[in-house]
């Protein structure tokens, strides 16, 4: 097949990006998401 | 803590459990949504290698046109949207228009990422170099800067109203000069090859084809928005999170003044 | 008053204060120099080359001499409040804008006037039986960096790390005005001189773009 490495290499660049893009989103929301937890608990518990 | 204290905490408590409850069902519904987008990415990258026909004169590596190709137009369409969003901020001064154009940008950054690292991967076998600066691949490239430097922008201004109004501006010029771009190289000769898809007569594609480009098409439209929304939800909490910040330094001086009386 | 009027009080500010100190000119004169000098030591062309090159070269020295520039143009209102006394002032806000586009413009435009013939010695390049185009090109072109800079500056002004941030900002939106005006010079300076009437109209037309979104969104610049 030719060009085979070239279009692999293409794809996986592509999905890496789109998987680590949507991985360090993911985390930062998360991290929002507890932090905001944790404030509203101490809002609501003084 | 007086009877007016007492009130505000039970408004606050109310609003707690009724956002408790939209948020489990919403996270559930996002949830699925992020698998089902999973799923429908994985099919597309199966039917590209599968189900799609070997193109005649450019062989296997035309198999990159279906990322290369999709993922430009998510880019554009996110792009398009910021803009909306910086003009939305301007005229309406509400936040929510600002946290759609800053989750736009980035998302529509990342998928710009995408076609210039596939572009130059697709060219090379077909052109012979990795890349030329035509009209096409510039304006990519311009594009690109411009958003970066969208991005960087906000990083430089913390306070939010004077950043969304500044970062709003910018898009403005930046979005504007994007066709300038486009038209300013348009005059030399350019490589690039014309739109497959509605590039005026002559132009066409395989049935079998242009069914794969959709369905790929479908699964990065729906990752688009799946992570505009996540995105958006982001800057939303951050707002949360500093009114709620405000609220507790306001009560822990109400309480050490109080303190200080007694 | 009329936002001609403004315009023109604010632009008699600016040349007051720039004529008493000359502050922007002497380093902007003194920048393009180096940059003349440094631009020949990194390539050392030969004539052919240079001919080649010259275009590039001088539209890069002005782009980031002006970049320079600009970053002062209101940051330098900071230090004792002044842009605070100008928005009390009864005029538009666009006028604040637009007085210090003009001067920013008139500033870069005396640099070119002198800094043209330099370059021409420099490079061995004979410029004058097309030193009016060659003026008229660089002026359009310098006029959409004084348009879009100056806004720029007011926006990054109180940013963090504005030195940085601005031509960062600046010079992407540029590279379209960079790209007509490298081409728009190239054929003045080619073998057969000449100028296509496409990229004098594409560079009055990106000034017309550019003039008239500062005015739609001037009200927001300046404002607060």
């Amino acid at each position: 097949m030719r060009n085979f490495w070239s279009i692999l290499a293409a794809y996986l660049a592509a999905w890496a990006i789109f998987f680590v893009y949507s991985a360090t989103v993911g985390r930062r929301l998360a991290r929002l998401e507890d932090e905001f937890r944790r404030l509203r608990e101490r809002v609501s518990k003084d | 803590m007086g009877p007016a204290g007492d009130g505000q905490r039970q408004q606050i408590d109310g609003t707690v459990q009724e956002m408790e409850m939209t948020t489990k069902s919403k996270q559930r519904v996002w949830g699925l949504a992020w698998v089902a987008t999973a799923i429908l990415l994985a099919l597309a990258g199966y039917a590209i290698f599968f189900v799609a026909p070997r193109e005649l004169t450019m062989g296997n590596i035309q198999r990159i046109f279906y990322v290369h190709v999709a993922t430009a137009w998510c880019g554009f369409i996110a792009f398009f949207i910021s803009f909306f969003g910086c003009i939305g901020y301007l005229a309406s001064r509400q936040m929510e228009w600002d946290w759609l154009a800053v989750a736009t940008a980035e998302v529509g950054l990342m998928f710009t990422t995408v076609v210039l690292i596939t572009g130059p991967v697709w060219a090379k076998p077909v052109w012979g170099v990795w890349w030329v600066w035509d009209a096409r691949l510039t304006t990519a490239f311009i594009l690109e800067m411009l958003y970066i430097a969208y991005l960087l922008l906000r990083k430089m201004v913390t306070e939010p109203g004077r950043r969304a109004m500044i970062s709003a501006v910018f898009g403005i010029f930046a979005f504007l000069d994007v066709p300038l771009c486009y038209f300013s190289i348009r005059w030399w000769r350019t490589l690039h090859p014309a739109p497959v898809i509605g590039g005026g007569p002559g132009s066409g594609i395989n049935p079998v084809m242009w069914h794969v480009f959709l369905f790929g098409l479908a699964g990065f439209l729906a990752l688009t928005v799946i992570l505009v929304r996540d995105r958006y939800r982001m800057e939303a909490l951050r707002q949360k999170i500093s009114e709620l910040a405000a609220d507790l330094e306001e009560r822990e001086e109400s309480l050490e003044s109080k303190e200080v009386t007694r | 008053m009329s936002l001609t009027r403004s315009t023109g009080a604010v632009l008699a500010k600016e040349l007051k204060i720039e004529l008493r100190t000359h502050d922007l000119t002497n380093t902007v004169l003194f920048f393009v120099l180096m940059v003349a000098g440094l631009f020949s030591f990194a390539f050392s062309p030969t004539v052919q080359e240079s001919r080649r090159i010259l275009p590039g070269l001088i539209w890069l020295a002005f782009f980031f001499a002006g970049t320079l520039m600009l970053q002062l143009c209101f940051v330098r209102e900071q230090v004792n409040d002044t842009l605070a006394a100008l928005r009390l002032a009864p005029i538009d806000p666009s006028a604040i804008l637009f007085g210090k586009i003009l001067a920013n413009f008139l500033f870069l435009v005396v640099t070119e006037i002198v800094f043209v013939p330099i370059f021409s010695v420099f490079y061995n390049v004979n410029v004058w039986p097309v030193m009016g185009q060659l003026l008229l090109v660089l002026f359009l072109g310098t006029f959409g960096l004084s348009v879009v800079g100056t806004v720029f500056s007011a926006m990054t002004a109180q940013a963090r790390m504005r030195e940085l941030l601005l031509p960062l900002l600046l010079l992407p939106v540029l590279a379209p005005v960079l790209i007509a005006g490298v081409e728009a010079t190239s054929e003045l300076l080619g073998a057969h001189p000449g100028i296509g009437r496409e990229w004098l109209s594409m560079l009055g037309g990106f000034d017309v773009i550019y003039v008239t979104a500062t005015w739609l969104l001037s009200g927001f610049l300046v404002e607060e």
